[in-house]
């Protein structure tokens, strides 16, 4: 299997005065695969960079919407879409991938800050659509920069959105503090912005008595050691010099399958971010769980694989060991 | 302008490989400032070199006497260039030799000539490269802000270490150890605790931004970040041996820190750190060499002693922690410039 979908620019329009957002629809016709609020997709830009963005709008399968800002200290991504990207124009975007879900349903604070928006965005009209309470801060440096605006002035049922903007005084650093209250019982904190902005709510949190595991925020590249939890699938790795092969179940890594077979694999921190265990592979779909290799590696036409932490998308994974 | 045959020389502590590798990138051997007309020696890479200015211009080259082999380091100088203390041939621009007192009215030549490097001037140092290739030339590290309006521009004074470039560098990009080295200068022993950040590759290294809750103002200071103020180190690595720090000060306050590591040979760093910064223009440069030296002598115990004393770049020779990313990205960057395994004899 093989994530990858192609899709067209079906729009783009101004979120505020530095953000576009873009709206994405099937090239075949066919659904889009269903997704949560705080789900991303990765988006291979025809300049070769891929860039991971939050869907954001509401949860529906005819198209994914995202909302880009514009960088000044674009290192392409931004500034290609905000440049050349035009309606009609196909692209190639992953399947989506949560990392950043409702774990239930809960009150919820969510917190935004610039364009960290989006996945809360989702979240907000999710919770609206099911009738779950919430509160939404969201900091914009300018009000004239606040994405999805509009939207959110609308008046909501279930819920209540504040717009603070640092040039009127309400800066995160200032007004953080007096936004995040006690934590509720089973209250969890939803944050999206800069790391700078996100460290700050977990801080700010923290020092009012919020538990770690009640706050979430998003993270599109998070250390991925083995996680069991999901319904992992087994699947077949092989040598390519003596063909021999083992199954590879959820809850052991490669290596350690390996190593259980007397077949000695480069390692050193275990999880995924050194790349000393980076080994060839000749066939086959890697399942990237790793956070050494940039983008452009995990998508080179040779591909090498983490034996410490990731798995396989296709059922035979072949490597050069 | 003639330049040398690039060839590791004699007694080199690299491998012959990994020298010729380095010879073709910039690395800073002087301060702009302590280069006048008269000679100064200086060793890159294990080799000798004398850097003088002659009519505005600088002049690297070996620091032998193509006549009979004299340091040109122990000569002197007048109008028209640096004079050979044993036979006083006399070399001017280009490292072109000008005067043979022994036979003064013959052509000289240009197997008298010296055997100069290519050489820049920026951020306040001189630069060389002593593998040249005008078809491909290795750019120039850069720094943010030097030339910014509003900025000043400090140069302090090189500072020696007997460890190895590569070392010396991944010290200066390594966050985590802030809180048990800096404690007496700008960090804090209770701020242990390394936020996840995650470099990224760039054309000539890598980048990373670095937000955390450790200040930098000196420990000396009055100054305090107001409450919760996140700090942002932003670092750029150029590859293989000079790295920029913008540390972020509340409001627009910058200082900029360049850690230009030049490799006397394996064993010997010679570091330059330029610096810009756009606030507390009235402190005394000499407070600014001071606190700086300071800072660098906090590291000078652990990169003297680390084993082994090269830089392993297969990583699986050395165990690695998540607050590692960017000397991670760095031994990978050198990996992928060719070095060899362990870099180093
Ligand atoms: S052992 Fe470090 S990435 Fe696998
Ligand atoms: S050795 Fe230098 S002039 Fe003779
Ligand atoms: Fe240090």
């Amino acid at each position: 299997m093989n994530d990858v979908l192609k899709v067209v620019v079906d729009g783009l329009w101004r979120q505020g005065d530095k953000n576009l957002a873009v709206r994405l629809v099937s090239a075949n016709g066919e659904p889009l695969p269903g997704w949560q609020p705080g789900a991303h997709i990765d988006v291979h830009l025809p300049c070769g960079l891929i860039r991971q963005y939050s869907l954001t709008g509401e949860s529906t399968t005819e198209s994914y919407l995202i909302c880009v800002a514009q960088e000044s200290a674009s290192r392409g991504g931004s500034r290609y879409i905000h440049q050349t990207l035009r309606p009609g124009q196909t692209l190639t975007i992953s399947a989506p991938r949560n990392l950043f879900a409702l774990r239930d349903d809960g009150p919820v604070l969510l917190l935004a800050a610039g364009i960290g928006i989006t996945p809360l965005y989702a979240m907000l009209l999710q919770r609206e659509a099911t009738g779950t309470p919430f509160t939404l801060h969201y900091f914009v440096k300018r009000r004239e920069e606040a994405a999805f605006a509009r939207e959110l002035s609308h008046s909501l049922k279930h819920g209540v959105c504040l717009i603070h903007c640092s040039s009127e005084g309400k800066s995160p650093r200032q007004t953080l503090a007096a936004t995040i209250p006690a934590p509720g019982d089973g209250e969890r904190i939803y944050t999206c912005g800069p790391a700078g902005f996100m460290a700050a709510v977990r801080d700010v949190a923290a020092a009012k008595g919020w538990p770690e595991a009640q706050i979430h925020s998003e993270a599109f590249a998070p250390a991925a050691p083995v996680a069991a939890s999901q319904q992992e699938e087994t699947f077949t790795i092989t040598l390519a010099s003596s063909g021999e092969k083992w199954p590879v179940p959820a809850n052991k890594s490669i290596a350690q399958v390996l190593q259980d077979n007397g077949v000695a694999v480069p390692l050193s921190c275990e999880m995924g971010i050194c790349g000393a265990c980076l080994t060839p592979v000749l066939d086959g779909v890697v399942d990237h769980r790793d956070t050494v290799q940039s983008a452009a590696e995990k998508t080179a036409a040779t591909q090498h694989i983490a034996l410490c932490c990731s798995r396989s998308h296709s059922r035979v994974l072949v490597i050069d060991l | 302008m003639k330049t040398a045959l690039p060839t590791p020389p004699a007694h080199c502590t690299f491998e012959p490989e990994d020298w010729l590798r380095l010879a073709k990138c910039w690395h800073p051997v002087a301060r702009a400032c302590d280069i006048g007309a008269a000679p100064v020696k200086a060793t890159l890479l294990d080799e000798q070199l004398v850097i003088y200015r002659v009519k505005g211009q600088v002049v690297v080259a070996r620091d032998v006497c193509p006549h009979r082999g004299v340091p040109l380091t122990l000569g002197f100088h007048d109008e028209e260039g640096i004079v050979c203390p044993y036979h006083g041939l006399r070399f001017g621009e280009d490292g072109r030799c000008n005067r043979i007192p022994s036979s003064p009215d013959q052509p000289v030549p240009a197997k008298l000539n010296l055997l100069t490097f290519a050489v820049e001037e920026r951020f306040g140092l001189i630069w060389t490269c002593l593998a040249f290739d005008a078809e491909n030339p290795q750019p120039l590290p850069t720094m943010p802000h030097w030339d910014d309006e509003g900025f000043q521009q400090i140069n302090c004074p090189a500072f020696e270490v007997n460890g190895f470039a590569g070392r010396q560098v991944e010290g200066f990009l390594d966050v985590a150890h802030f809180a048990w080295i800096h404690t007496d200068t700008f960090a804090d022993a209770n701020n242990q605790f390394v936020p996840d950040y995650s470099p990224q590759e760039t054309e000539f290294g890598f980048i990373a931004d670095y937000w955390s809750s450790v200040g930098n103002y000196p420990a000396s200071s009055d100054y305090r970040a107001p409450e919760g103020f996140q700090w942002l180190r932003h670092f750029e690595m150029h590859l293989p041996f000079t790295a920029t720090l913008t540390i972020h000060f509340p409001g627009e306050a910058r200082l900029v820190i360049m850690n230009a590591a030049s490799p006397v040979s394996s064993r010997v760093t010679r570091m330059f750190a330029p610096i810009a910064r756009n606030f507390d223009l009235h402190i005394p440069i000499e407070e600014v060499h001071a606190f700086n030296l300071r800072v660098f002598e906090e590291d000078r115990l652990m990169v003297e002693t680390q084993r082994p004393e090269r830089l392993p770049l297969d990583l699986t020779l050395e165990a690695h922690i998540p607050a590692d990313r960017s000397s991670i990205a760095y031994r990978r960057g050198l990996k992928k410039m060719g070095f060899g395994e362990f870099f180093l004899v």
